[in-house]
């Protein structure tokens, strides 16, 4: 039998083609990394004059934000802290929830079970955000006045517990990923041991799952960082500067919203603030993802044999 | 359920037309077969022919698995182990389990050894506790200073006697060994077999093992399962020098894997 060659023509067209295949999927990335650097460019001009003539320090520690005001004010600090508001308080209500219904659905639901609430979390992921918000201005503020009635027609509250909602499927379902990642032979070693299941699943499980429900709560709060709908509807779109639950308040992302659809003419200050409050959000989701890549490469092997 | 005491050589475990179904896979078949006190047993087979499954018989471990179904009866120091009033737990802190793939837990050395004590509400000197697991482990001397590094640090030699000291924190009556070396260098192996041998006499050790030379160097008494049937049991230089089954001695020969 003749040895088969190992160069010639069908070789080289074969790497030609392989050439082609990779310049291809070069070309692919490069359209991501141009919008992105469009996008980059864009704000960072933008910014850069509003910078110009705000200062930077004054930006960020002044604490009226009155952009279209006669006399405008430009301190971003109470859309910061109503940001933070809002994502923490979510938070709350949603990563307690999310997790133990994750754990729940992993470890003690039945097929039937698991099947039936996955299918109900999917379904609460497809509610548009407009629906939130209407069910939190006429429900849940609504609801919240008989026990205090006190509370503002837009309140921080309402809008936290129902971002909280939103965010539920993200934690249920990333928790979930996390916990099935755990191998199955580390929690029958710690069943072996004569351990209780629930002392395995808190002292095993969540241990070992840890990076991963980190990523779960960071991917969840960027999203209530983001959320617009449900904070403007429930939470009005009032900046100043609280820490009051049962007050309303203005997001960074309601204020976008608002400067994006109002009438504020290219090129003036007001315009551009736009810009230098979408790079703070910019750099605030970008800081929340560094984290929770960090969090979870320190947690890489963790689970390891 | 009360300690036993029964003489040494008295049977510890007992299994009586033991069998075993996931879904419907049969997994086991009337397996029945007495593990004595104190000697290290070892259950051989090919793969897939039920020896895990007939470790995990013995600490109530496949019930873990849905679908799974138990018939037969396993007593253990006269008592039945699937009875009703037999707290599943409690049955695993007296007989305790190492498996194949190491496993321990995202804590430190001391916390990995400790876990099973304090699950059981140990309430006496655990820091002795600690040392003389990972002592008769032969591991002490190796973690002596670092008991707070995290176990999975450990080479993977040492993750597996952590295992095992893990599981002697506990004081069982019975260590029920799944291939404990299978994924282990052979000086790693022989450390582990040098550990098993001088547990032998304070412990009853059962090992499933897909090594039958690991079988023939350890123990006293060896199994030979194959397609989840017992078919031979015996005492291991009769099984391995003069097998009663065609089946065995072709597997003993490596005509069959």
């Amino acid at each position: 039998m003749m040895p088969r060659s190992v160069s010639g023509a069908g070789t080289a067209s074969r790497a030609a083609g392989e050439r082609l295949v990779a310049h291809v999927l070069l070309a692919c990335t490069a359209v991501a990394v141009v919008a992105l650097a469009a996008v980059l460019a864009v704000l960072v001009r933008e910014a850069g004059l509003f910078f110009a003539d705000v200062s930077p320090w004054r930006f960020l520690s002044e604490i009226t934000w009155a952009p279209a005001a006669a006399e405008p004010r430009f301190g971003v600090l109470p859309l910061l802290v109503g940001t933070v508001q809002i994502a923490a308080g979510a938070a709350v209500f949603a990563l307690p929830a999310g997790l133990m219904t994750a754990v729940y659905l992993d470890q003690y639901a039945g097929g039937r079970t698991a099947r039936l609430l996955s299918g109900v979390t999917a379904l609460m992921a497809g509610v548009p955000t407009v629906v939130y918000g209407l069910f939190a201005l006429h429900f849940v503020t609504p609801a919240l006045r008989v026990l205090w009635p006190g509370i503002e027609a837009f309140n921080a509250l309402s809008a936290c517990m129902v971002v909280g909602l939103m965010i539920l499927p993200t934690v249920v379902v990333l928790s979930r990923e996390a916990l099935e990642s755990v191998p199955a032979p580390l929690l029958d070693a710690g069943l072996a041991l004569g351990a209780p299941k629930g002392r395995v699943v808190t002292r095993v499980l969540l241990p070992a799952a840890s990076g991963g429900v980190l990523a779960a709560v960071l991917i969840a709060m960027a999203r209530a960082v983001g959320e617009t709908m449900i904070v403007t509807l429930a939470a009005g779109n009032e900046s100043r500067l609280t820490w009051s639950p049962f007050e309303g308040l203005q997001t960074l992302t309601a204020f976008l919203t608002e400067l994006g659809m109002g009438d504020a003419a290219t090129g003036t200050r007001e315009f551009q603030a736009f810009f230098a409050v979408g790079a703070v959000l910019f750099v605030g989701t970008y800081g929340i993802h560094m984290a929770g890549r960090m969090l979870v490469s320190r947690s890489v092997g963790r689970t390891g044999s | 359920m009360n300690r036993p005491a029964a003489p040494a050589d008295a049977p510890v475990l007992t299994a009586e037309r033991l069998g075993v179904r996931f879904g419907r896979h049969i997994a086991l078949r009337d397996v029945s077969l007495s593990i004595p006190r104190g000697r290290i047993v070892s259950i051989i087979g090919p793969s897939g022919c039920g020896k895990t499954t007939l470790l995990r018989c013995f600490s109530r471990m496949n019930e873990l698995v849905s679908g799974a179904r138990t018939s037969g009866t396993v007593h253990f120091a006269g008592m039945d182990l699937y009875g009703p009033d037999i707290d599943p737990v409690e049955v695993r802190r007296r007989i305790g389990m190492v498996f194949q793939k190491t496993t321990p837990f995202p804590k430190s050395v001391f916390d990995n050894i400790a876990f099973g004590p304090r699950a059981s509400g140990f309430a006496g000197d655990l820091q002795g506790l600690v040392e003389e697991a990972l002592t008769d482990a032969g591991l002490w001397s190796e973690v002596a200073d670092d008991l707070d590094t995290p176990a999975l640090e450990l080479s993977a030699g040492q993750k597996q006697r952590l295992c095992i000291a893990r599981t002697l924190a506990l004081k069982p009556d019975v260590l029920l060994l799944d291939e404990p070396t299978s994924a282990l260098d052979p000086e790693a192996t022989a450390r582990i077999e040098s550990i098993i041998r001088a547990l032998s006499p304070r412990y009853t050790i059962v090992i499933a093992t897909y090594n039958r030379w690991q079988a023939a160097r350890l123990s006293d008494m060896t199994a030979f399962l194959d397609r989840g049937e017992l078919l031979e049991y015996g005492l291991t230089e009769t099984l391995f020098t003069n097998p009663r089954e065609a089946r065995t001695e072709s597997y003993l020969t490596g005509r069959t894997q």
